[in-house]
């Protein structure tokens, strides 16, 4: 006999991500509650995952925001801090990360590099390390202390779990995560493709939930969306008369959220971005062969451009502007966080870049929690009706 | 200014900072290539290879203690480049672009070397210019010393100097010469001790010197570091300051409290705080800012040294180490009280501060406060609240 299970439409599936990112604690508490784990926590995204994974501890991502908190840290925090981080920090001293057990600071900018001093100061865990990046990434150099930084992160871990890492584990961490990488740049694909199917709010949901439950778990959530997406779209004929215009994106994160659904509501598809909690999480694997570690450290010094990293062999502007042409985009659109020093200093050059190569670009200033919506608005539906509605989508 | 008498030496380095920026406009004309260098990094490396290190920073303290800064930064904000960006890194890439150079023209590089030791905006800001003027730029990264230094951080940076030594090498063409580079750090040993020999006569009470003059007699030990000029240029005003001594010459006439100032002077009320202190009988003694030259360099071990002196300065400490840094300076110095300047261009010397003043005071029992501002730029100062937020810590001082 074969039993029907009722097969979950598309929609139904992206609700589930989205119920993820409403309680981000949730899941892991669950699983926390059933059996003795520990959480280790981390700030996006520069940060070795499989490690955290291997050493037998969840690592979950201080990805989901709550608006309320962002003054919640004035009293340890100047205002002009980037209000993703007062708003992480906020969270924290309001007792909304209580359930984790450690968190792991990556240094990827001034903010980051101080705000671990005062953190550790204010509302310590008991494991609390810092990820000390190196901030170039094309010199031999950066390479043979990166991976030693891996080792000494790994010993902390090692201390604090109590047990030892072996590469086997390492690895079997490894594949996993590539797994999910994988996993998550088919459906990005896909709704490039498709984005009737899969709007840009839930590619990026599907991705920063990616950070918040267990990978095993993710990876059959992504699996059955990605079968129902292939399914409904053999059944369903893509809205011709949806015309979407391709967009590129560009920034730090996607907050608040509501940008996601200006865009979509605007008629624009993201078909690529260069975003931390977006496509920069899921672009590149860590090999399955050779040392483990050192696969880590070339994975993490082989992520796109960002504005945190001195790469002189891949200039960010050179990467973006070739981005945009070879995903046939019609135009950039930057998510830049107010005070974000890293992306206010590449801002002018890059956008002069897309000028000289005729690529139109906007800037919007977003901050977390202060959901100017109306201003947003505005300013993205202007731009994708500027870029006009020439490529159909899928085209 | 606090000295009612002003320094003999005041002229010599007038003389010696013209000299220096003659130096730019000749290397320019004779081809030898222009290298833009941070404060605080191995400029040892640079004059060892015969170039010549320009400082932008320098260009920044300039407009901003001339108070054109925000003129300056203007120009960069016409061309999309936003306030809240380091004061310096405005003056810099505002004066790039403007059609005015009240302070004259910021010199174009040839090659940019940047050490991130500390903060990631000069980072930033040479990977703009880089970009700005088609240079090569070199990053010396230093990872933060969040406890003890560590091998692993130290190894990292004597290979990047390896690495560093490689790119002039390029540049130039010739092989780099060691001998000329211990020769450097001979220099720069001599300077940096005078230096600190200098500031510790702040100590003395009452002192003939505090941190508003340590501010105007710094340039050369930034500028000059690593030649005969700067050496000179220190010999001289500590024989002045000896001389002082000797005649009962005070930074402040009637010395009755010492303070340690946090962090950089705001340049542009250099001589406002100075002449407010002095009111009050208070002489701002120590500083982290002006003891980030006081190098001691082992010329027996030239790279290592070089990576412990420029990666283990204070703006790359951590939270904890960054406190017991300063408190060993306010008991060194003994201090009566402490200033935390909340620098709006500068987020790794600002964040952190507002615990760092209750924990300070916690540990020491001294009064302290936190006050806002920036080092360059006059929009974000605010006469009325700066002065009303002094006035208690007056008081609270006179209460003690």
């Amino acid at each position: 006999m074969i039993l029907m299970t009722a097969r979950k439409t598309v929609s139904e599936l992206c609700a589930q991500f989205k119920k993820i990112i409403a309680e981000p604690g949730l899941e892991i508490q669950r699983v926390k509650a059933e059996k003795p784990v520990r959480v280790i926590g981390f700030l996006p995204t520069d940060v070795p995952e499989e490690l955290i994974h291997a050493s037998g501890a969840y690592p979950y991502g201080l990805v989901s925001y709550e608006g309320i908190w962002v003054n919640r840290a004035d009293a340890h925090l100047q205002t002009w801090a980037c209000s993703l981080s007062r708003c992480t920090f906020g969270m924290a001293l309001a007792g909304k990360f209580d359930y984790l057990d450690g968190l792991i600071i990556p240094l990827i900018c001034d903010t980051t590099r101080m705000i671990s001093g005062i953190w550790k100061q204010t509302r310590p865990y008991v494991f609390m390390e810092n990820f000390v990046l190196p901030r170039q990434v094309d010199r031999p150099s950066a390479r043979s202390y990166l991976i030693s930084e891996l080792g000494r992160l790994k010993a902390c871990l090692e201390q604090y779990m109590g047990r030892s890492i072996t590469a086997e584990e390492v690895n079997r961490s490894i594949s996993l995560y590539n797994k999910n990488r994988a996993l998550l740049r088919k459906l990005y694909r896909l709704h490039v493709l498709r984005p009737d199917l899969v709007p840009n709010l839930d590619v990026f949901n599907v991705i920063k939930s990616s950070m918040l439950i267990p990978k095993e778990l993710h990876n059959a959530m992504v699996s059955e969306l990605i079968n129902a997406v292939e399914q409904e779209a053999l059944e369903k004929k893509a809205d011709d008369a949806a015309r979407r215009v391709r967009v590129v994106l560009s920034g730090k994160v996607w907050e608040p959220p509501a940008v996601m659904e200006i865009l979509d509501e605007s008629g624009a598809v993201c078909v690529a971005d260069d975003l931390c909690t977006g496509y920069r999480y899921i672009a590149n694997d860590v090999a399955e062969e050779g040392d483990p570690m050192e696969a880590l450290a070339d994975r993490q010094l082989k992520r796109l451009p960002s504005p945190c990293f001195v790469n002189r062999e891949r200039d960010r502007l050179e990467y973006l502007v070739n981005e945009v042409k070879e995903n046939r985009a019609g135009g950039v659109v930057f998510l830049h966080l107010k005070f974000c020093e890293t992306e206010n200093y590449d801002y002018p050059l890059l956008r002069d870049s897309f000028f000289a190569a005729d690529i139109p670009s906007v800037r919007v200033e977003t901050e977390v929690g202060n959901v100017s919506h109306g201003q947003i608005s505005t300013r993205i539906q202007a731009f994708v009706e500027m870029l006009g509605g020439d490529e159909i989508y899928g085209s | 200014m606090a000295a009612s008498q002003p320094f003999k030496t005041a002229g010599l380095l007038k003389e010696l900072m013209a000299k220096y920026y003659e130096q730019g406009s000749l290397a320019r004309e004779r081809g030898v290539p222009v290298v833009w260098v941070t404060a605080v990094s191995p400029v040892e490396l640079v004059y060892a290879a015969g170039l010549f290190p320009y400082y932008p920073e320098n260009f920044g303290a300039l407009a901003a203690a001339r108070k054109v800064a925000d003129q300056l930064s203007l120009a960069a904000e016409a061309r999309g480049f936003f306030s809240d960006l380091c004061g310096y890194a405005r003056c810099g890439l505002g004066d790039a672009y403007a059609e005015e150079h009240p302070v004259g023209k910021i010199v174009q590089p040839d090659l940019l070397f940047c050490c991130n030791t500390q903060c990631g905006s000069l980072q930033k800001w040479f990977e703009t210019a880089g970009r700005l003027y088609r240079a090569p730029y070199f990053l010396l990264d230093a990872p933060l010393i969040e406890k003890a230094p560590t091998t692993l951080i130290k190894s990292y940076f004597v290979e990047q100097i390896q690495e560093a030594i490689n790119f002039l090498e390029v540049a130039t063409g010739t092989p780099f010469d060691f001998d000329r580079l211990a020769e450097v750090i001979d220099l720069s040993n001599e300077a940096c001790l005078l230096w600190n020999e200098i500031l510790d006569m702040a100590a003395l009470k009452p002192a003939p010197f505090g941190f508003f003059d340590a501010c105007f007699h710094m340039a050369p030990i930034v500028t000059w570091r690593g030649t005969k000029e700067a050496v000179i240029y220190y010999r001289e005003l500590k024989k002045e300051l000896e001389d002082r001594i000797s005649k009962k010459i005070y930074a402040v006439p009637d010395e009755r409290f010492k303070i340690y100032w946090d962090h950089i002077p705001v340049w542009p009320r250099l001589r406002w705080f100075s002449d407010l202190f002095a009111e009050h009988g208070a002489l701002v003694a120590v500083s982290q800012y002006t003891h980030s030259w006081a190098y001691r360099f082992d010329p027996r071990r030239p790279l290592e040294s070089l990576a412990e002196n420029y990666s283990e300065v204070f703006a790359n400490q951590g939270f904890e180490n960054r406190i017991q840094l300063k408190i060993n300076f306010m008991k060194k110095y003994q201090v009566d009280g402490f200033v935390l300047f909340s620098n709006r261009s500068c987020k790794p010397n600002a964040f952190g501060l507002y615990d760092k003043r209750s924990i300070i005071s916690e540990r020491t029992g001294l009064p302290g406060i936190v006050f806002e501002a920036d080092m360059s730029d006059l929009r974000y100062f605010s006469d009325e609240q700066v002065r009303n937020k002094f006035e208690i810590f007056f008081e609270q001082l006179a209460n003690k």
